[in-house]
């Protein structure tokens, strides 16, 4: 794959990271902090989290085809690094903090559970667009075949 | 007087116009064959639907319509039928563009697949997709490719 088709991927992942994090701030807003209101720029940390998750994701590319073992082995390598990151910048922007274990292992586990939804969003596309390659190689190969009776 | 000609590959070659009830035939007349001479005739094969290639140091004609799919390891070419695997001399790049009209089709930097022999495409790891052949064989199509396999399939010009 080439960087271009890379960044493309990734970037098509953006927008479904930063809605799958609304999800999760809403839901780790209502269990830990459900009286706490916020300003306009409370908007802004959904796309900010989403953009900070695709860095390793950028940096992590491959020119060569990876074998499963090693696509495996990226991944959660990849998983390791935005679990770090995110965490890390949630301390520094005091979103977290150390003595609340609870809110930063439910934010851990939030990243976990957004990387797999992602994951499985782009298997289910990619289910969609083998099935499609699979009916239009049908309706080829009879065409072909007609053509050549 | 030119004794020692074929060392230095100056091979004439001559075409001769023959009458309409008599057989066309490639008559290549050489001192050794060599791996050129043998390169010749794969040519001549491929451009009327069959390939050579090699199985346990004989020489077999493979028909194209037999052919699942080809692949390039270590830079030695592999013909996949559904029961064996013979070695080519020709290059990948050589035979994609020998079996494009065939309907076969780059999937991968290292393979070219028969589409008339793919009876599924299923998803793969990493963003890459899978065709399922008709022997049950399944061979990785890069992301890469699949915009060209979708054209392809569609009538599409590439």
């Amino acid at each position: 794959m080439s960087f271009k088709e890379h960044l493309k991927s990734v970037m098509s992942q953006f927008f479904v990271i930063a809605t799958l994090i609304n999800l999760a701030t809403f839901i780790l807003g209502e269990i830990f902090r459900p009286d706490e209101r916020f300003g306009y720029d409370a908007f802004l940390s959904p796309l900010i989290y989403a953009a900070i998750s695709l860095v390793p994701m950028l940096c992590m590319y491959s020119k060569k085809e990876l074998t499963i073992k090693q696509h495996i082995f990226r991944e959660l390598l990849q998983l390791i690094a935005i679990e770090v990151i995110l965490i890390g910048f949630g301390l520094g922007a005091k979103c977290l903090a150390p003595e609340n274990i609870s809110l930063t292992a439910s934010f851990a586990l939030s990243i976990l559970v957004i990387y797999v939804l992602v994951l499985v969003i782009a298997w289910l596309l990619d289910v969609k667009t083998a099935r499609q390659l699979t009916s239009e190689l049908k309706s080829f190969q009879s065409r072909v075949s007609n053509m050549s009776e | 007087m030119y004794p020692n000609k074929s060392k230095y590959h100056n091979m004439d070659v001559k075409i001769s116009k023959i009458s309409e009830n008599e057989n066309e035939l490639v008559d290549i007349r050489c001192h050794k064959e060599t791996d050129s001479v043998r390169e010749i005739a794969a040519f001549v094969k491929s451009r009327q639907g069959q390939l050579s290639g090699t199985l346990e140091g004989r020489q077999y004609g493979i028909a194209v319509s037999e052919i699942m799919y080809i692949e390039s390891v270590d830079n030695k070419t592999f013909i996949y039928t559904a029961a064996k695997v013979y070695e080519s001399k020709q290059r990948i790049y050589e035979l994609e563009d020998i079996l494009k009209p065939k309907h076969f089709l780059r999937i991968s930097k290292a393979s070219l697949v028969n589409l008339m022999k793919i009876t599924s495409v299923k998803p793969a790891m990493g963003g890459r997709f899978s065709a399922v052949l008709s022997n049950g064989e399944e061979v990785i199509i890069s992301r890469k490719y699949v915009s060209e396999l979708k054209k392809t399939l569609r009538g599409e010009e590439i």
